[in-house]
């Protein structure tokens, strides 16, 4: 099963996108919980501030379906 | 709270804005902390637009580093506070309304203290640690918190009010690691900022906030604004016993 990560700020170079600037393409065996699949791919999830997809905010327990892709926000700052 | 000859004319093209509520906002008190990157612009705007009490905090002096984004200060104000900067700029732009310059570090213990008696706190803080200090008072007075927040070519935007809608802490409840310095150019926390004084006014005027549970990302390098919905979460450390 195929599932899009897609990332951006500072996250977006540790999830080495390959589909394009922001986005890489993750192959899984059945199904994952998104803290899985974060560690299949080597990326600590303490970089990872906000998960979501389709709209709606998601924890590192959702299991993603086939070809769905999860946005993954780093910590923001500001001032 | 009646406006006089010189308001009238000072906020004239406001005034003809539908819906636009003068009055309400030459009442209302607002906290700022920060008024750095994204502060300055709030304040800016907020003072304009004749919000009637500012309250602003910021601990920090002006440094070079800051020039490129913190349009409040310029050289020569190197090394002097910030706080006192801001409310010397926003009182030459606008005599009419009280600004209260603050130069205190925020802290779990004072938070409380500094947003007491304001009806609205805008974050313009560059810590996380700080914005759950601020949301913990938001929380504890009941007084609307509204986040803003920048990294590299993105920004957020958010209004909370908890109970009534999800808190901070809620959405992310602890610090995280994020790399040092934060990669940030002065526009980005211009547009953020300016969002920020909009929703604000929207909120003081109208009692009304868009953003209630939700997120506002902007994308700066794709010109795209995406919204992202949310709930309270039950075991919110700072909300969740209240659901």
């Amino acid at each position: 099963m195929k599932v899009f990560l897609k990332a951006g700020g500072q996250l977006r170079q540790m999830i080495k996108p390959d589909v394009d600037h922001y986005t890489r393409k993750v192959e899984i065996d059945g199904e994952k919980t998104v803290a899985e699949i974060l560690k299949d791919i080597s990326l600590d999830p303490a970089y990872v501030a906000l998960v979501y997809a389709d709209g709606k905010m998601i924890d590192m327990s959702y299991k993603p379906s086939e070809g769905q892709t999860i946005t993954l926000q780093p910590p923001v700052s500001g001032g | 709270m009646p406006l006089s000859k010189s308001e009238l004319e000072r906020y004239h093209r406001q005034l003809l804005v539908d819906s636009w509520d003068q009055e309400r906002l030459k009442s209302a008190r607002v906290l700022v902390v920060g008024t750095g990157g994204l502060g300055g612009i709030s304040t800016t705007y907020l003072a304009a637009a004749g919000v009637g009490h500012l309250r602003i905090c910021d601990s920090d002096t002006a440094e070079l580093s800051n020039l490129n984004r913190q349009i409040l200060f310029t050289t020569e104000d190197i090394g002097k506070p910030k706080a006192a900067l801001s409310a010397k700029r926003l009182s030459a732009q606008n005599p009419e309304i009280k600004i209260e310059a603050l130069s205190d570090k925020l802290t779990e213990t004072n938070a409380g203290e500094l947003a007491s008696g304001c009806d609205l706190i805008i974050d313009g803080l560059d810590s996380h640690s700080d914005r759950l200090k601020l949301n913990k008072a938001s929380f504890a007075l009941n007084i609307p918190f509204i986040y803003g927040a920048i990294n590299e070519w993105q920004g957020q935007l958010s209004f909370f009010n908890p109970p009534r809608t999800a808190c901070l802490a809620c959405l992310m409840p602890e610090e995280l690691q994020n790399p040092k310095p934060t990669p940030v150019f002065g526009a980005l926390p211009g547009v953020i900022g300016s969002l920020q004084a909009t929703l604000a006014l929207r909120y003081l005027m109208t009692g009304r906030a868009p953003l209630s549970n939700a997120l506002l990302i902007f994308h700066a390098d794709t010109m795209a604004f995406e919204t992202v919905t949310f709930k309270r979460r039950p075991g919110c450390g700072v909300c969740g016993k209240t659901l």
